[in-house]
């Protein structure tokens, strides 16, 4: 069965032995996750494996998510990843740039999604802080981060979802890797 | 004339809204389209020369405008009859995809403030009224002066475009609650 279409936990158990330490972290954070609410893990899954841009996690996150989340979270999810797609680059730019001037000047780029994406803010939040630790963002991370503080979201619930984030980050380049390389006995 | 942040006027017309035999008319009123922009604009009268090139213009940009969850809606003191006459004589307007209100009694000019003392009939005024009622932009021009409808998607956009992200605030800003 070709990777592209194997659905997620098949995907994960067929990860090469180099990436052992990455299968057996999905295991502990995600197969037995004890620490966030499903809604918040599997936001975070969906939306990390977009903003890792590997067509097979994509693909097999977006199916797992389908059956973890609402109609309503799922596209919440998606959109974290489209909005921090975007503000990820242009607020990182802006803390970046010696010049300051552009922290002032009015960014006219639309993002309403925040707002009216109908899924409790601070889970939307979460997500919108994973992707920005996956995008790089320093600014995006504290800002969001400070949000989610102060709707009352633990740092210990913030590390989860940062740890959520770095392992299925990690699957995807590796999943990609296993994509291209050659199996072929030599 | 009304102006930023005051309520639309309540106001029900008839509105020429196709050529099509059976089903030219419909009863519009201010609470028609909830949940939607309108860009309400006013022309002096049909049949006259100015107005075509701006309300076709309008028409051109009218899946911009929905795209962006706005209702056009074009209209004049003259009737739904003279609407559907010109409609069916120009060729610019045959297919125009929004409809034409006729404010006959001038019950909406008069309450916006936009009819001409001197002719008696709409200036040639344009508004955005947000989902609430409340009017966003007012554009108003003289006579023969036609209107830039791209001017008045630059606008909606504007209007529409808010910094809802953290990383915008600076400190000791408010918070934004969202």
């Amino acid at each position: 069965m070709s990777l592209d279409s194997q659905s997620l936990d098949p995907l994960i158990d067929s990860l090469p032995d180099y990436a052992k330490d990455l299968k057996l972290n999905y295991s502990s954070l995600v197969r037995q996750n004890s620490e966030l609410t499903p809604q918040q893990l599997w936001g975070t899954v969906l939306s990390c494996a977009m903003a890792t841009r590997s067509d097979a996690l994509t693909k097999a996150a977006t199916e797992a998510a389908r059956a973890q989340l609402s109609e309503q979270a799922l596209t919440a999810a998606q959109t974290a990843a489209a909005l921090m797609g975007m503000n990820n680059i242009f607020y990182r730019f802006q803390h970046l740039a010696s010049n300051e001037k552009y922290s002032t000047m009015p960014a006219r780029l639309r993002m309403n999604g925040i707002r009216t994406h109908g899924v409790e803010s601070q889970d939307f939040e979460l997500w919108c802080l994973a992707v920005s630790a996956i995008n790089g963002c320093g600014k995006c991370i504290d800002s969001h981060e400070k949000v989610v503080r102060e709707k009352g979201v633990t740092e210990e619930t913030v590390m989860a979802v940062v740890r959520v984030a770095s392992v299925v980050h990690a699957i995807g380049a590796v999943l990609d890797a296993e994509r291209v390389t050659d199996k072929s006995p030599v | 004339m009304l102006g930023i942040g005051e309520k639309f006027p309540n106001f029900e017309v008839t509105a020429t809204v196709s050529r099509t035999k059976g089903k030219e008319f419909e009863t519009i009123t201010s609470e028609s389209y909830p949940g939607k922009w309108k860009l309400y604009f006013f022309w002096p009268k049909d049949f006259t020369f100015v107005c075509p090139t701006e309300i076709a213009g309008f028409g051109k940009l009218n899946s911009e405008f929905a795209a962006r969850d706005a209702q056009i809606l074009g209209g004049s003191i003259d009737s739904e009859y003279v609407h559907l006459a010109w409609r069916n004589n120009h060729e610019d307007l045959k297919e125009l995809p929004f409809p034409m209100l006729s404010d006959l009694k001038r019950e909406i000019t008069e309450q916006l403030g936009i009819l001409d003392p001197k002719s008696g009939v709409a200036q040639r005024a344009t508004f955005l009224v947000d989902p609430d009622g409340i009017i966003r932009f007012v554009y108003v021009t003289e006579g023969s002066v036609g209107r830039n409808p791209s001017e008045v998607l630059r606008v909606l956009d504007a209007l529409q475009t808010d910094e809802l992200c953290p990383c915008n605030w600076h400190k000791g800003e408010e918070t934004i609650h969202v």
